[in-house]
């Protein structure tokens, strides 16, 4: 089980106390830090596993999820913020069809 | 001549990434010490301040502020004692209260400027957690994380795309005109 972790158990602590966190703030915020708080704990995760993943995923982790800015808002361009979240969605979607469908279809 | 009080207030900004260069305790001190010379409401002082440079606490207070983009070398908690603002009467809400929290911290930010140290401020914590990392009396609640560091040369993007703000747009002068 060991050999197939790509968190440490202290990375993995750490995200769950960020995920907690965020949702009892999220209580009081604005509701634009809503998918501000996701995608900074999509990145802590990101940042904890690179260097374990397959080129596949780290090129996912290092490319796409890095193309929203780390401080931005939705209140600022709307549309935009929307589009690039898509965006993402999108790259995150195609890499998981590669990586699921790959070994199942491979003759 | 330039004005130095001015030109740290024009010049200071919030900084979000820090570098790991540790900073000394005597500045995190003369820092405090500003601090302790903030507008206060009625003088009465109902601030308690939690300064911190322990790696590890530091570590902790990040993993339960999810508004902490920084990794800062030190930070300074603002709680409210929460038993002296009863003692005087003041309602836990009073807006007083939290107006001296700002005032303190503006006082930090302007005084770690003047040290030439970055500052950030954080307020998207849970107080529950906070409160249980520090091993706070029940007394003192934590409103407000001031982040202290030197500044990395590459900082996040700022949230929204700079407008043009001046204190003009954000100034009315004597009465509004009648309302219709």
């Amino acid at each position: 089980m060991a050999a197939t972790m790509v968190l440490t158990e202290d990375e993995a602590l750490e995200l769950v106390a960020f995920l907690v966190t965020a949702a009892r703030t999220q209580i009081d915020e604005a509701a634009e830090y809503g998918p501000l708080r996701l995608l900074t704990g999509a990145r802590r995760l990101a940042d904890f596993i690179i260097e374990r993943v397959s080129p596949e995923t780290r090129a996912l982790l290092s490319g796409p999820l890095r193309q929203i800015p780390e401080m931005a808002v939705r209140t600022a361009d709307p549309a935009g913020y929307a589009a690039a979240v898509d965006a993402v969605c999108r790259a995150v979607a195609e890499h998981l069809v590669d990586r699921f469908y790959r070994d199942r279809d491979a003759p | 001549m330039i004005n130095p009080v001015l030109e740290a207030i024009r010049t200071r900004r919030i900084v979000r990434a820090m570098t790991d260069r540790p900073i000394d305790r005597r500045q995190l001190e003369e820092i405090l010490r500003a601090a302790r010379w903030a507008p206060s409401a009625g003088n009465r002082r109902l601030h308690r301040f939690v300064a911190v440079q322990d790696p590890r606490t530091l570590r902790l207070l990040r993993m339960v502020a999810p508004g902490m983009f920084q990794r800062p070398a030190a930070a300074v908690a603002i709680c409210i004692d929460r038993e002296r603002a009863a003692g005087f009467g003041i309602r836990p809400t009073s807006k007083g209260l939290y107006i001296d929290v700002g005032t303190a911290a503006q006082t930090m930010l302007l005084a770690a400027h003047s040290l030439g140290l970055g500052s950030g401020v954080v307020t998207s914590f849970s107080q529950a957690a906070v409160s249980e990392v520090l091993n706070l009396p029940d007394r003192l609640s934590p409103e407000m994380l001031v982040c202290l560091g030197y500044a990395d040369p590459v900082q996040l993007p700022a949230m929204r795309p700079r407008s043009t703000i001046t204190w003009q747009s954000l100034t009315d002068w004597e009465r509004f005109p009648p309302r219709r």
